[in-house]
């Protein structure tokens, strides 16, 4: 049977809704991974976490153009026998339809060094807008329980832009430029 | 997420998997492998970023410094000499517009640009005039030129190309499986098989279960994440190359093939004309499903380029064709 022109006249199925699955998540990388792998050599991670006031969070976001949603600034001092090798940062933006943390790492001459996902989280619905549904996976460690649909790993989707990301890098450059230099 | 991971058919040493993800190429390109140590299998998916890295920065059409920008900048007055990689993937982009009879044209990135999907860049020559993928000329020595004042955009198939990179560092490493996944456009290799999900076109925080595979490639385009207002219109960045119009943004088009490179640009073709892209896919080896909202059952209603069946064994079964389209 070829019917390879026709192949647009009948579905080949129809699926119902119940069949689809899930909302998707999956942790890549702990804090303290990524620590390792953005900082191979380091042998010092100071927590210095920083609250940010009215006049640095409003400098930020006019060097950066990004808005600043949370003043609370989750910071990692590096150093490497002794020698200060830079600055860990973790934070977490979220879009429409997901919420991610990530780690970016600035070396001691205030460029990026890497960056890197630690969690991927997406809905269905409209609760990554939900302050307190975010709030669930945030400060959470390596080997919580909290382990969502773990047999969906391969999603071919459209393009997810990853700008909030980017967005988010820029604003802790500035940040770093603002606070931590 | 790091765990010791039983393959199954490896028992005889252990086999550790890692995976890791990154902001790159515009989207999140995420990288798995599982090898025999773990110093291992993170220096192999270190090596495969580094290898999506340098596809970013030769053939993205945002960096000023890109082979594609250079190509956009300068090509029209003299041939521009680019990266051996970016020579491959314009090879490509022309073997497929050809193929296709410019259903697919890497020279749509005006009407992009236009639209609001690509940045302008100041400093770049005016567009003039009419032109297409035939006004690309590749001459050797992966030298280019661009006989009209046009522009390029390579975002998709470099997309896929960097999959099919990073694949080849992973398998050149000694992983003994791996994926990789730059928004969509995917490629995977292994022993065990594993499902592929697709996106409810019309709800994407939903997920469909579309097939199963061990190996090879699949890429997905439709305008649910990319999808902008223009002119009080909903408008996708999917371009029909002949008559320069954004397509419709309610269908979802999956296509599997044998590389990832192959597989983006086919789901161009498929979106721009369905019924004339069997050919080529057949051509290629590849097969298409397509998804559409079904609103009897909110479900999805899924087409298959490859009805019969051959090379590919879907998940739900082909052989419900027939008992399936009676619902219709």
């Amino acid at each position: 049977m070829n019917n390879l022109d026709r192949w647009l006249m009948i579905p080949a199925l129809i699926l119902p809704a119940a069949a689809s699955a899930p909302a998707f998540a999956v942790q890549y990388l702990s804090v303290e991974q990524a620590q390792k792998l953005l900082f191979p050599g380091a042998d010092q991670f100071e927590s210095k976490p920083v609250t940010l006031n009215a006049a640095q969070r409003s400098a930020i976001e006019s060097s950066s153009g990004v808005r600043v949603r949370s003043t609370q600034i989750s910071a990692w001092r590096v150093r490497q026998g002794g020698q200060a090798s830079g600055w860990f940062l973790r934070d977490e933006v979220y879009g429409k339809h997901e919420f991610i943390t990530y780690a970016v790492a600035i070396g001691p001459d205030g460029a990026v060094q890497g960056v890197e996902i630690l969690d991927y989280r997406e809905t269905h619905g409209g609760e990554v807008q939900n302050p307190k549904w975010r709030a669930q996976f945030t400060g959470k460690k390596a080997g919580d329980p909290l382990k969502l649909d773990e047999d969906i790993r391969n999603i071919s989707g459209a393009t997810l832009s990853c700008k909030h990301v980017t967005d988010g890098v820029k604003r802790l450059l500035a940040t770093y430029e603002a606070v931590l230099k | 997420m790091n765990a010791l991971v039983d393959t199954g058919l490896l028992q005889a040493q252990p086999s550790i998997e890692h995976q890791r993800a990154r902001p790159l190429l515009g989207t999140l390109v995420e990288i798995a492998a599982v090898g025999a140590c773990p110093e291992r299998v993170q220096a192999a998916i270190a090596r495969a970023f580094q290898a999506v890295e340098m596809v970013h920065t030769l053939m993205s059409y945002h960096e000023a410094a890109s082979d594609i920008s250079r190509i956009n900048c300068g090509a029209f007055d003299r041939p521009v000499e680019v990266h051996e990689h970016t020579g491959r993937v314009l090879a490509a982009a022309r073997q497929m517009a050809e193929a296709s009879d410019g259903l697919f044209d890497i020279t749509v990135a005006s009407t992009l640009t236009q639209l609001g999907f690509l940045p302008r860049h100041a400093g770049f020559p005016r567009i003039s005039g009419q032109g297409n993928w035939r006004h690309v000329s590749l001459l050797p020595d992966n030298r280019v030129r661009l006989e009209r004042r046009l522009r390029i955009d390579v975002s998709g198939i470099a997309k896929g190309y960097a999959v099919d990179l990073a694949i080849q560092v992973l398998q050149d490493s000694g992983m003994h499986a791996g994926r990789v996944n730059a928004g969509g456009d995917l490629r995977l290799f292994g022993a065990t098989e594993q499902t592929l999900h697709a996106r409810h076109p019309q709800t994407p925080g939903n997920l469909v279960p579309l097939i199963e595979l061990c190996a090879g490639a699949a890429a997905t385009s439709a305008g649910y994440y990319t999808q902008r207002r223009h002119h009080g219109r909903m408008i996708t960045p999917l371009i029909h190359p002949h008559t320069r119009k954004a397509c419709g943004t309610t269908r979802s088009v999956t296509v599997l093939a044998q590389d990832c490179m192959s597989a983006d640009a086919l789901t161009k073709i498929v979106h721009a004309d369905a019924a004339r892209a069997a050919t080529v896919l057949a051509r290629f080896n590849a097969r298409a499903l397509m998804l559409e909202h079904d609103p009897v059952t909110g479900g999805c209603r899924i087409f298959d380029s490859d009805a019969t069946g051959h090379g590919w064994h879907a998940r739900w079964g082909v052989g419900c064709e027939s008992q399936q389209a009676r619902h219709v």
